[in-house]
């Protein structure tokens, strides 16, 4: 559906430059004028915005040609059909509107990721009334979500995926919500401002130096222990796992990706400490720090967190893992 | 990956693509009798072959396939029409580029094209003709369009019957303002250009030359000519003489008349009597120059038409558009009365070589009559009393047909007659010339008005007296009275259709021909000839006189501001979010009470938090009401929940 492209020459697409500064300039008159949005708010009819889109534009141009034309051989039925198509772009302005006006649109979360993946901000929009509302979207510039139909009664979530590229919050400070419907001629929208973000963890470093020896809590376990010979299963792959622990003769088979469990010696616990790095780059420590985190985590044993900030005592589990990462995102960074 | 899988299409446009094609076959139609078969049958395959791609997932074909197709098409049309300006050449090029975009279009939104040339082939239908159906059809093939259009962008599985309903809707929506448009948009009488409406079939008006004898039997159309509307008393048959043209140069077998030209004396030579007829005339499309009026025309609201010399009425291009007429006549005038030499001769000029017979009874008479008068009585007379008869089906006459016809045929119907008498005129020496046009007409009781029919056509002769100028005689009523005091349609009931070799239509089958025709004179007066003076009356009765274009503009926009509104009103009633709830009601309630306010977002728990401190209500009141609330809204259909929350939130004092 995104791949489909205006045919149609439209104003920006023609001015490019011209185009991005306006839009600049409207969008932070947009945003002083509404303010900001809680994370759960209904679309009203003093923030819906309409302009033509370029089909519009062509036809209004042929509804002028054709009224020229029913004046110029004044024939009664060439008007008439002049009149229906312009009082059809009419009703089709305030259709457009209408057809925005009075959803219901919430945020739904995201997912914490990792610095590369894309952010996948969930935003959930109802359609309270007893009409369909058709051929919603979601954007943000450039970025376009799938298109929905929503029934009445119906809610529908829409993603929209934010590349993100370097650790920290990935705020999805504007986002807009639109449609074309009924005739593609006019294209209605509402910007929503909220208080939005997601969490983007550092990007795990693939070819990480094992964790040194020092740092093992109890000597017991040597860095190499996760050899094959301890292979516990398989479990579904996760983003994050390491590539050498990806069963490729299982994926050849099933086509499914899964990663191969070492059950290591559960009962031993160590610190990764972010001080004990000679010579290496703040984010270099962090990527190594995380491909740990999430090695250690795979394997199910106890790790601590050493951090110039906070300690995070050693233990394991989804929690943890998210704690050690958002620690390890967060570095450096200004709480907001 | 082949290389046709990758340019193949991948049946995305299968739930749009069949509608675009019926909405432009839909608007194609009208046009197919008068494009060439091939134009046609272009479009038919190429929709076809377009559909097969689709379905198969074929590909579309290469660009120097469709570049050398569109050349092709592009001289196909030029070698057809010679031009490619009108609405003959434009509509044929419509519909060829409508079939060569057909194979283009690969995106959804490439169908805009072909649903903007379906809606230019509309249009172009309805300025080459306005029929009684023209408007229905006007309705169908937009919703045709807009359903098409509608299905272009929305979901590939949306049903067809959704489709329609919006369509539907949304032209519902757009009629009214489409009406008062139209009704209020400031008609202006004159063309800003002229260019051809080709209108090449089924056009059918007075021939501009007349041979009698050639073609030996008249051609009895029943199509109707032209409506007449009187205003004021309606003449007497034998007046309703129809003026068409005028024919003068006789060659021995067939009459020529002279091109309109600009007659700047002949609307002076007029003298005028008594009361005037006042009517409006609706005609049909004819392709000639000439408008039909009352002999004789003394003043009339057509644009760019004068009066021709020899006192006939002309436009400065063909009639190719019906159109309609207000008009006032005298059936009691003096025409040209003052004649100089050179032109009486042009009305006294006869071949020499030909119907000799014709001339020596001609001069015979005269003599015997002594005066021109007793000699017009007199000819008149032996049509009546010798044994010369009327029919439409008369022998074929030979090498001097007026001889011929006078001494040995006998039998002709009113060309006959009119050249016979005229030629007779010109040998004794009086001018004479004869009138092409209608006579009589068929009054509709159903809508008051007459119909003059191309059956009606007729011909007639005109004499020219030195101080009476040019006078009506039609020979014809001395034969076959009942002709001109009936007409020709009444006629036939009376028995005498059977005897001019007609198959009588039974009466009921031409009532409902007459209503029929009332229906359509309807159509033509109020919804096509809806133009200037008709928009003045109906601004009159609306309580506007004379209302300016700026005033009616200003009505037109305030009207359609109002109507927009309504709509806007209904689309804000249609999608509006349900009204609250009762519990919502109440939980409102509540929280005015609390002294606190609900901020945006914020949950009843949440709120029920943080009002709990510092409210004049205890936090266990709070608390109940906010799980009451929570019940009766989220907890189904528990009743009771709601009827606590109700005793509850009035308990609060």
């Amino acid at each position: 559906m995104s791949s489909i492209r205006w045919t149609f020459p439209s104003v920006s697409g023609l001015f490019p430059s011209i185009g991005a500064a306006a839009t600049r300039r409207v969008q932070s008159w947009a945003r002083n004028r509404q303010g900001l949005d809680p994370d759960h708010i209904e679309l009203s009819a003093r923030r819906t915005y309409i302009l033509p889109t370029g089909v519009g534009m062509i036809y209004a141009l042929m509804s002028f040609a054709m009224l020229m034309g029913s004046m110029n051989y004044n024939n009664n039925l060439s008007f008439l059909l002049t009149f229906l198509l312009i009082a059809l772009g009419f009703v089709a302005m305030h259709q457009c509107q209408r057809n925005l006006v009075g959803l219901d649109v919430s945020f739904a979360g995201v997912e914490p990721v990792f610095a590369g993946q894309s952010s996948q901000f969930r935003i959930v929009v109802t359609n309270h009334s007893k009409s369909p509302r058709n051929r919603i979207r979601l954007y943000v510039d450039t970025t376009l979500s799938d298109i929905h139909d929503l029934e009445p009664g119906e809610s529908q979530v829409f993603v929209i995926a934010l590349a993100t590229d370097k650790r920290g919050w990935v705020k999805l400070k504007r986002f807009g919500i639109r449609t074309l419907f009924p005739f593609e001629l006019f294209r209605s929208w509402a910007w929503l401002h909220m208080d939005i973000r997601g969490l983007v963890y550092p990007k795990p470093l693939d070819d990480a130096p094992p964790p040194p020896a020092s740092q093992m809590a109890l000597g017991h376990r040597q860095h190499d222990a996760r050899g094959e010979e301890d292979f516990a299963g398989l479990r579904r792959f996760v983003v994050g796992d390491s590539p050498r622990n990806v069963a490729w003769k299982a994926y050849a088979r099933s086509g499914q990706l899964l990663s191969k469990q070492f059950s290591g010696a559960d009962t031993s616990s160590q610190w990764f400490d972010f001080s004990e790095f000679d010579n290496v780059g703040v984010e270099e420590r962090l990527s190594t720090l995380a491909r740990w985190i999430i090695d250690a985590d795979r394997t199910n044993e106890d790790y601590g967190l050493k951090m110039p900030s906070d300690d995070i005592a050693p233990a394991h589990g989804e929690a943890h893992r998210h704690r050690c990462l958002e620690a390890l995102a967060l570095y450096g960074l200004e709480h907001e | 990956m082949s290389r046709i899988k990758r340019h193949g299409t991948d049946g995305s446009l299968l739930s749009s693509l069949p509608w675009t094609l019926a909405s432009l076959a839909l608007a194609l139609l009208p046009h197919v009798i008068y494009l060439p078969v091939w134009i046609s049958a272009a479009f038919l395959a190429c929709g076809l072959w377009r559909y097969m791609i689709e379905k198969r997932r074929a590909a579309l074909p290469s660009t120097w396939i469709r570049a050398a197709l569109a050349l092709a098409c592009f001289l196909g049309v030029l070698f057809e029409y010679q031009t490619i300006s009108g609405v003959g050449p434009g509509s044929a090029l419509l519909a060829i580029m409508a079939s060569l975009k057909l194979l283009e279009t690969r995106k959804r939104r490439d169908q805009f094209v072909l649903l903007f040339i379906a809606i230019f082939l509309v249009m172009s239908a309805l300025l080459r003709e306005q029929y009684l159906w023209s408007l229905p059809y006007l309705v169908v093939a937009m919703i045709f369009i807009m359903t098409a259009w509608l299905r272009m962008s929305a979901a590939a599985s949306e049903s067809i019957r959704r489709s329609f309903a919006t369509g539907g809707r949304l032209l519902l929506y757009a009629a009214p303002i489409a009406i008062v448009m139209w009704v209020f948009f400031p008609r202006i009488s004159s063309p800003f250009w002229a260019v051809p409406i080709d209108t090449s079939s089924g056009v059918s008006g007075l021939s501009s030359t007349m041979s009698p004898g050639d073609i030996s039997s008249l051609s009895l159309s029943n199509e109707v000519a032209f409506r007449v509307r009187f205003d004021s008393q309606i003449p007497a048959a034998r007046d309703l003489y129809w003026r068409g043209l005028v024919l003068h140069q006789f060659n021995g077998r067939s009459w020529k008349g002279s091109e309109p030209s600009m007659g700047r004396r002949a609307a002076q030579q007029i003298e005028v009597r008594g009361e005037p007829v006042r009517y409006r005339i609706t005609m049909e499309a004819t392709r000639q120059h000439w408008v039909y009026a009352l002999d004789i025309p003394y003043q009339w609201d057509l644009h760019k038409t004068r009066m021709s010399a020899q006192q006939v009425l002309a436009r400065d291009f063909p009639i190719d558009q019906r159109i309609a007429y207000q008009v006032e006549s005298y059936t009691d005038y003096r025409a040209g009365a003052d004649m100089n030499d050179f032109v009486r001769d042009r009305y006294l000029a006869l071949p020499d070589s030909s119907n000799r017979r014709t001339a020596e009874l001609a001069r015979q008479m005269r003599r015997d009559a002594g005066s021109d008068g007793a000699f017009i009585n007199a000819l008149l007379a032996l049509f009546h009393d010798e044994d010369f008869y009327y029919t439409l089906q008369p022998p074929p006459l030979g090498r001097n047909p007026v001889d011929n016809f006078l001494f040995d045929t006998r039998r002709g119907f009113c060309e006959h007659y009119a050249s016979a008498f005229t030629v007779m005129m010109r040998s004794a020496g009086i001018p004479a010339r004869i009138v092409l046009g209608y006579q009589g007409g068929e009054l509709n009781p159903l809508g008051n008005y007459m119909i003059v029919r191309q059956s009606d056509a007729h011909a007639w002769a005109e004499v020219w007296f030195a101080g009476r100028g040019w006078v009506r005689v039609d020979p014809t009523a001395a034969v076959a009275p009942e002709r001109i005091e009936l007409g020709i349609a009444e006629s036939m009931f009376d028995g005498i259709g059977l005897e001019w070799g007609l198959s009588a239509p039974s009466k009921f089958l031409h009532q409902m021909q007459l209503r029929w025709d009332a229906m359509n004179a309807q159509w033509n007066d109020w919804v096509l000839g809806y133009g200037p003076e008709k928009q003045n009356a109906f601004m009159g009765l609306l309580g506007m006189d004379n209302p300016s274009w700026r005033k009616m503009l200003l009505t037109l926009i305030t009207l359609v501001i109002g109507l927009i509104l309504l709509i806007s009103g209904i689309l804000a009633l249609r999608y509006r979010p349900p009204p609250p709830d009762r519990a919502t009601i109440l939980y409102r309630r509540f929280v005015a009470k609390t002294g606190h306010q609900l901020s945006i977002g914020e949950s009843p728990a949440a709120f029920a938090m943080r009002a709990s401190t510092g409210s004049r209500l205890s936090a266990d009141t709070i608390l109940d009401i906010t799980n009451s609330y929570q019940e009766a809204r989220y907890g189904g259909v528990d009743a009771l929940a709601l009827q606590r929350l109700e005793t509850q939130v009035a308990a609060i004092p």
